[in-house]
């Protein structure tokens, strides 16, 4: 059984809620332009303001909030999938691989992984999200193995494993039916903090210029704010806020798996 | 052997091991930028040149890039660019080696970096300090410690505009960073928000690190000996807890990187971050692959030198002979 405290994911309901009502509810095409409006502040009919060309911010924000918490979600998912499993196999198989793997997570994870999602994006005309993830995946599986490792460390001289082993099972039957469960506590409390990196680096990208090429992003909001600073600081209020509020969000989500159990590690 | 000859061989393993290392960083880098820009669906020729270019000039470029080699003749002589740090001219300045702007562009970054990476040691140390240490009443050490995870929790990309906004338009207390006439205070104004998460992440660790430290019992014979609390805190205490603190320096430079491409293109200051977002726009693939390469080379020599100066501060730390 799965423990999770659902009182940390409801920031996250309650914003998904906001931001898919927020862009059904739009009366008009997200993104539509009209000069005349261009930079008003917010009112009644537009409690965030309109941006450049008269854009009306709420429904680009509340759009470009879900869509980037689909992006983190996703590409955490796929390092969690990725890492967990090659974290547990390496601390398992120990020796070289183990030690390949320890550090090509040290390097990873600290590498300016920015600068190469730059470099990568370079090889398609216009990124979409799919190229965006892609970027984000080649780094995203190195704090799950990392973890992964830690904890295999802990677990591979438990009395189970060994009991494992000299009954006869292979070392990806181990790893499979003895380790990865005991994984997925400690790498589920991960999917929330790289969830939220992936928002901020998203939002990153698309206020270099390098967004998504539906131009929907937390990133463009805040690159329109910077340029209409002085004359319409809402804008730039309106995106610092959002990129903050939905990284923040999808960093709480991940603590409501912070006291998560499996049936087999509480027996 | 000799006990020196013995300690001078296993000197010279440990630098060789690192060299390797470093090496097949830079090269896992590079080739993996080299790849994507060929094997991503898309023409690289069209890219550069659009879709409305002539046959005969997507044939030139495809043949100044050896786009029309095979992979493997490309890759080969990609790494003996690579080996010689000549990657082709710029194609955006053509006569221009990709190198030599890579080169020019590092020096503004490097020195905005390298004034982030000083402002924020101190500032985060200093925190780590003020919530470590006997000055502030327990629940002032608490709010500098939720202070440091606050601000390590706000993405750069989303304060910096807003505390530019509120200082340099609304208060006019620091002038605009992208203001030619800004000076030296506009850099350190740029230098100080990239410091900031980095402040806040050293901050942590270093408490982190201060209370294990603060457990030892030499830092109570300290005390019986009359030391004040400057001089237990800072001189006893301190270079023992700064391992971690260099390590997590020089871990954290990769975002500070990416940080500065972010403050570069708010500022529109040139640097690293302009020029790869100028050879982005006109996929100036040489340019591209070389700042990549140069920004694994100054990632790799950062580890290297926290990694040395972790084992000049620490003699814990120090390969035993």
């Amino acid at each position: 059984m799965i423990a999770v405290r659902w009182r940390d994911s409801v920031p996250l309901v309650v914003l998904g809620a906001i931001s898919a009502a927020g862009a059904l509810a739009a009366r008009e095409p997200i993104g539509r332009l009209s000069p005349v409006r261009a930079f008003q502040g917010p009112s009644w009919t537009s409690p965030f303001g309109y941006g450049e060309a008269g854009v009306d911010l709420l429904p680009v924000v509340c759009s470009a909030a879900g869509r980037a918490m689909l992006l983190g979600a996703a590409v955490a998912l796929f390092g969690f999938a990725v890492g967990t499993p090659l974290g547990g196999a390496a601390a398992l198989s120990r020796g070289r691989f183990e030690r390949v793997v320890d550090r090509a997570c040290d390097l990873v994870q600290a590498f300016p992984s920015f600068i190469l999602a730059l470099a990568v994006l370079s090889a398609v005309r216009a990124p979409s999200r799919v190229h965006i993830a892609f970027v984000f995946a080649l780094s995203a599986w190195a704090p799950f193995a990392r973890l992964a490792l830690a904890e295999t460390r802990t677990l591979r001289a438990a009395a189970f494993v060994e009991a494992a082993f000299a009954l006869g099972r292979r070392p990806s039957g181990v790893l499979a039916h003895h380790i990865v469960p005991h994984l997925l506590g400690v790498g589920a409390v991960q999917l929330g903090s790289t969830a939220a990196s992936i928002v901020v680096s998203e939002a990153a990208l698309g206020f270099v210029g390098l967004g998504p090429r539906d131009g929907v992003s937390l990133g463009a909001v805040l690159d329109q704010g910077v340029a209409s600073m002085l004359r319409a600081p809402h804008v730039l209020a309106v995106g610092a806020v959002a990129v903050t509020v939905t990284s923040g969000v999808m960093l709480l989500a991940g603590r409501s798996f912070a006291g998560v159990t499996t049936s087999r590690s509480s027996r | 052997m000799t006990r020196a000859g013995n300690s001078a061989v296993r000197v010279a393993r440990v630098l060789f091991a690192r060299a390797a290392e470093s090496t097949a960083v830079v090269l896992i880098l590079a080739s993996t930028v080299f790849f994507a820009l060929r094997w991503l669906p898309g023409d690289p020729a069209r890219l550069v040149l659009g879709d409305e270019a002539s046959p005969a000039e997507l044939a030139k470029v495809r043949a100044s890039l050896h786009l029309d080699e095979p992979i493997a003749f490309q890759y080969v002589r990609f790494l003996r660019g690579l080996a010689s740090l000549d990657l082709g001219d710029s194609l955006r300045r053509p006569g221009t080696p990709a190198m030599a702007r890579v080169a020019g562009a590092l020096g503004p970054t490097a020195e905005l970096a390298l004034v982030a990476v000083a402002i924020g040691s101190v500032l985060g140390i200093g925190a780590a300090l003020l919530a470590s240490g006997p000055w502030l009443p327990s629940r002032g050490r608490l709010w500098v410690e939720r202070l440091l995870v606050a601000a390590a929790a706000t993405p750069l990309v989303a304060f910096a505009p807003v505390v530019t906004w509120a200082l340099a338009v609304r208060i006019r207390a620091v002038p605009l960073p992208g203001d030619p006439d800004a000076g030296a205070a506009g850099l350190l104004f740029a230098c100080a928000l990239l410091a900031i998460p980095l402040a806040a992440h050293v901050g942590r660790i270093g408490c982190a690190s201060l209370a294990e430290v603060a457990r030892q019992p030499f830092l109570a014979v300290a005390r019986a000996k009359g030391g004040g609390p400057l001089r237990v805190w800072i001189v006893h205490a301190l270079p023992v807890a700064v391992g971690p603190i260099v390590a997590v320096i020089a871990t954290q430079l990769g975002a500070l990187l990416g940080g500065a491409v972010v403050l570069e293109r708010m500022f529109e200051r040139w640097g690293l971050g302009t020029l790869l977002l100028d050879a982005y726009a006109s996929r100036d693939l040489p340019v591209l692959e070389g700042a990549v390469v140069a920004a694994g080379g100054v990632f790799v020599l950062a580890q290297a030198l926290g990694a040395a100066v972790h084992t000049a501060i620490d003699p814990r730390v120090r390969v035993e002979p």
